[in-house]
């Protein structure tokens, strides 16, 4: 399992932001810097973070709300 | 799987003739945050073709460097892959056949891949010449990406070079090429796609052809389903990582390459990187490392090399070369 909070950590660390501007109804539609170059950034700090397991899971492309990253990963990830 | 007696004998390429900066970009994107961007494509120069160049002129200038090194009339079958053709018909490798003086009997064809298409190409190569079809094939890869973008599109421009290369394929005393590896995932043919132009487009007007990547989509393909296939590849090949002398990958862009050295655990050294002042050529990027590297001594005879190439379809092919120096 990975927190939602563990997620706002990792997603306001890439766009550099501070605590409390990512919130659980954070997505790319309302977070300015949230754009497709730093959706990259976000899909490998989580990679890195869960050993590698990210990187198995295509979907999380298109995932780009907090709740959609959380749901994923919660899906697929082990232990 | 092929296995064939054949080398790479011999590989000469040519960029697009503008080399275009980070400040060319800017100038037209006042907007971009043009060092942000170079971190992550790790690409500080592209070539571009003049609006009069097309990926056709490219093959010919890069047939024409080759065929300073070895006899035209040796070639007997000439494999173009590109995704930029002159026409819709006829296929460009005939055109080239003329343009180059390659002779009448000389079977031509097209492949319509893109950064895989080295891969298939070198497998087709080295079909013909294990059946005996074939002697000496010519592998031109050409493409002029540069057309399908426009000025302010940031996912694409600040990464593709337009640049052709020519590879001659002969036959060889012992196993130099295979075995390969390939995967075609046709589910997610939009993630690269050029809609506009061939016979879905509705031919209205102001139907540019026009290039669309979902740049996060190809992203989780290359390190989800490329990086599971040269690990299995690998595996069944009873090749341990250790082994490769160099990993020589699509240079895609340094996001990718970083990536794939990571989720992979490669050491530093052992994978190749010239996209700093190149680009993504594409089709061409794989035959540029080789040549590049044969030029330098990256690589040198006799060591193990890992080539995989990667991208539109979605398509990918891994391929082990046991190198020789190029001519």
């Amino acid at each position: 399992m990975i927190s939602e909070q563990t997620v706002i950590d990792t997603v306001s660390d890439v766009l550099e932001l501070q605590n409390g501007e990512i919130t659980s109804v954070s997505s790319s539609e309302n977070t300015e810097k949230w754009d497709s170059l730093n959706h990259l950034g976000i899909l490998i700090s989580l990679d890195k973070l869960l050993n590698g397991q990210a990187a198995k899971i295509p979907e999380l492309a298109t995932a780009t709300s907090i709740k959609e990253i959380v749901t994923l990963l919660n899906k697929n990830i082990d232990g | 799987m092929v296995e064939a007696n054949i080398k790479i004998s011999a590989i000469e390429y040519c960029l697009g003739e503008k080399k275009e900066s980070g400040f060319d970009l800017q100038k037209d994107n006042p907007d971009w945050k043009i060092e942000d961007i170079e971190e992550k494509t790790g690409i500080k120069t592209r070539w571009i073709a003049s609006k009069e160049t097309t990926a056709v002129d490219l093959a010919c200038k890069a047939c024409d460097k080759i065929f300073k090194k070895v006899d035209r009339n040796k070639v007997d079958t000439l494999l173009f892959v590109t995704q930029s053709p002159d026409y819709f018909l006829p296929s460009s490798s005939c055109i080239i056949q003329n343009r180059v003086s390659l002779k009448t009997t000389t079977k031509c064809f097209d492949i319509n891949l893109g950064c895989s298409g080295f891969i298939y190409a070198l497998s087709m190569a080295a079909a013909y010449i294990k059946s005996g079809f074939s002697d000496n094939v010519l592998i031109v890869c050409a493409d002029t990406y540069s057309r399908y973008i426009d000025k302010n599109d940031r996912t694409n421009r600040p990464v593709f070079s337009d640049a052709g290369s020519a590879t001659l394929l002969t036959k060889s005393y012992s196993k130099r090429v295979g075995p390969f590896e390939f995967g075609t995932d046709g589910s997610n043919y939009d993630k690269l796609i050029v809609k506009e132009g061939a016979a879905k487009s509705s031919f209205k007007k102001n139907n540019k052809p026009t290039l669309y990547m979902d740049g996060a989509a190809v992203f989780m393909f290359t390190m989800s389903i490329v990086s599971k296939s040269i690990k299995a590849f690998l595996n069944k090949e009873g090749v341990v990582k250790e082994k490769i002398d160099m990993y020589i990958f699509h240079q895609a862009s340094k996001v990718v390459l970083d990536n794939l050295q990571r989720v992979l655990e490669l050491p530093d050294d052992s994978i190749y990187k010239n996209i700093r002042d190149l680009g993504n050529t594409v089709s061409s990027s794989i035959p540029i490392a080789l040549k590049d590297a044969d030029m330098n001594s990256t690589i040198a005879h006799e060591e193990l090399i890992l080539i995989s190439g990667f991208g539109v379809g979605l398509s990918w092919g891994t391929c082990l070369l046991t190198w020789n120096k190029l001519l």
